[in-house]
């Protein structure tokens, strides 16, 4: 059963008086588990794509269904709530919430969630340990590394176990010892929690990691490889 | 609870800017309230003052005195029953006899009103007492602003002309017993208080009066042939000044209130321009774009609760120390109803009201830059583009 369903889609977006069409005729399946990576220049459609998987943008036509709910059917309050409790996003940037400290950066989602005190304090800590930053939950984003800040961003993400993970580049402000260091993380959190991590990337050291590779040109699948 | 809980810590964490938007707000907190204060510490006192030194508990008015038309005076006396006798001498009426006059301080011309008092009477403030202590019986006393005017001090002989019931002119000089003070022009400003039975025998009026003051202790019964004056009418031209002087205050406190909400919009329109990444996050991160507008305006109307507590570690020893000591405005001669020196009052209801008008305030200003959230693509949002 797939946990991504990809039919047909078209995503055109407003340019002046005519459109320009990111995505074109995308057809893809993801399973759960995968550990797969959108690939291409800029451009291509890698980011239009994940976004859409992420419920943040809908389809202009064709269909995306996330976790058997077709992303352009929800409403906001559904957008909301999937994101919220099955998807987890790591950003290029990190995107931390800069006036809050690690482990209330990390907590967010749960909050939404209400979840005990108790039981939310227990899932960060955990999340923490996963990318070995316990030490840090008391520090301020602006305190933190960029590695670390990453990491953060991970166990963000991941302290709600989603199903599902999207990446945006998530290398790319990072350098080769982070960048490793990052993406072993990832791959053991895959591997432990059977998470489905999709990646927007054109970083090679990413696509070391990757069990699939999409290539992604003018917003077309140009190859869909499956490493053995 | 979790919009307030993220708009405090959103709030505290982006320090000074934060702090400079409250401090102002809190000043405006901080003078609504003294303002208010001034005005209702102004308008108890002066109805205390009135109350006290002029109309009583209200007032029994001859059918045709009209306190605005001197031309109502010379008919304006009838004789007084015995009922009401009988309460004067309980001490529950006091009856006042009222005539024009022209007074000739040393030499010059000014007009004036005599008024006939009992002076034994202790329901007016005014020190009748000193009539009766007086040595000459055509003694008068009189308030400050009036010795001022005519430039009479204790003990003076000033000549008075009058008429008497049947429009004969009289005149004869006047001793002046004692000048006293108090904060109510109207009582003070071109009367002279003479003993009621004197001016009765000199306007040949004997046992009539012009209007009768009610005390604390009258039933409230009605007298016959006279119209009763209740104290809303009584007051009402202090009601009508006091409102007057609102109205500028309002002024000042709307425009105290502009600035510090002109600064909170503009924080939040900066706030929404610069935080789009964040805004971005807590989409990605599971909130609703309306969730998001809560916690900026409850973000921006926070800083009205900030300011309120603020205003209250500044603003409550100031405004105990102001109740103690009071604010003095120099003198009695304002021409209006005001004390000497006016004690603000900070009811409940004022603080209430102030506190509810700024949050309210305040909110709905943070509320309008925010709904441009609504209105953001999320995707953009996230790589901070401006939209």
């Amino acid at each position: 059963m797939a946990t991504i369903k990809i039919n047909d889609l078209v995503k055109k977006f407003p340019v002046g008086k005519g459109h320009f069409t990111a995505l074109n005729g995308i057809n893809l399946n993801f399973d759960k588990g995968e550990f797969a990576g959108l690939v291409g220049p800029s451009g291509s459609g890698k980011t239009t794509l994940l976004n859409i998987i992420g419920s943040l943008d809908t389809p202009t036509t064709g269909s995306t269904i996330v976790l058997d709910k077709s992303i352009s059917e929800l409403s906001n309050k559904q957008a909301a709530k999937l994101r919220n409790k099955h998807i987890g996003f790591i950003f290029q940037t990190y995107n931390l919430l800069p006036v809050y400290t690690v482990f209330e950066n990390v907590e967010f989602s749960l909050l939404l969630q209400k979840i005990s005190a108790f039981e939310r304090k227990k899932a960060v800590m955990m999340a923490l340990e996963w990318v070995g930053l316990t030490d840090k939950a008391k520090s301020k984003p602006n305190m933190l590394s960029g590695g670390e800040s990453q990491r953060v961003a991970i166990a963000r993400s991941m302290v709600k176990k989603p199903e599902i993970v999207l990446a945006d580049e998530p290398t790319a402000n990072l350098d080769s010892k982070n960048s490793h260091h990052i993406l072993q993380t990832m791959k053991k959190l895959n591997e432990e929690l059977n998470v489905t991590f999709l990646f927007a990337t054109h970083d090679e050291k990413v696509m070391q990691y990757l069990n699939r590779i999409v290539s992604l040109e003018d917003g077309k699948v140009v190859s869909d490889e499956i490493k053995t | 609870m979790l919009a307030i809980k993220l708009a405090f810590k959103n709030l505290i964490g982006a320090g000074l800017r934060t702090w400079l938007n409250v401090i102002v707000l809190s000043f405006a907190f901080v003078l609504i309230i003294f303002y208010n204060g001034m005005f209702d510490g102004w308008n108890r006192q002066g109805i205390k003052a009135t109350i006290d030194w002029e109309i009583g508990q209200g007032q029994f008015w001859h059918p045709e005195y009209d306190k605005y038309d001197p031309y109502t005076i010379q008919d304006s006396h009838a004789p007084l029953s015995d009922q009401v006798k009988a309460e004067i001498n309980k001490g529950n009426l006091t009856p006042i006899l009222i005539t024009q006059a022209t007074l000739y301080p040393e030499g010059r011309v000014q007009s004036g009103i005599l008024k006939g008092i009992d002076p034994k009477q202790n329901i007016l403030n005014l020190p009748t007492a000193d009539l009766i202590n007086n040595q000459d019986e055509y003694a008068a006393i009189i308030g400050k602003r009036m010795a001022e005017s005519t430039k009479l001090k204790v003990g003076d002989r000033v000549l008075v002309r009058w008429r008497d019931k049947n429009g004969t002119f009289d005149a004869r000089e006047i001793q002046i017993a004692s000048i006293f003070r108090c904060d109510v022009p109207s009582a003070d400003n071109g009367q002279m208080y003479m003993s009621l039975p004197v001016l009765q025998k000199m306007t040949n009026m004997e046992g009539e009066a012009t209007l009768i003051v009610t005390g604390e202790n009258y039933s409230g019964a009605e007298i016959e042939n006279w119209n009763f004056k209740d104290l809303n009418f009584l007051l009402s031209d202090l009601d009508k000044i006091i409102q007057s002087k609102k109205i500028g205050s309002y002024i000042m406190e709307g425009l105290l209130l502009i600035i510090a909400l002109l600064a909170i919009f503009d924080t939040q329109v900066l706030s929404i321009f610069r935080r789009q990444k964040e805004i971005g996050t807590y989409i990605a991160l599971g909130l609703t774009r309306s969730q998001v507008v809560g916690i900026f305006t409850v973000e921006g109307g926070a800083h009205s609760i900030l300011a309120a507590l603020l205003g209250a570690v500044y603003g409550i020893p100031i405004f105990i120390w102001l109740d103690t000591v009071g604010i003095t405005f120099g003198g009695p001669d304002m021409g209006i109803t005001v004390a000497e020196t006016i004690y603000p009052y900070y009811s409940v209801g004022l603080i209430i009201s102030t506190l509810i008008l700024v949050v309210v305030s305040a909110t709905i200003v943070s509320y309008i830059p925010s709904r441009k959230i609504s209105k953001m693509k999320p995707t953009e949002a996230l790589k901070g583009k401006l939209q």
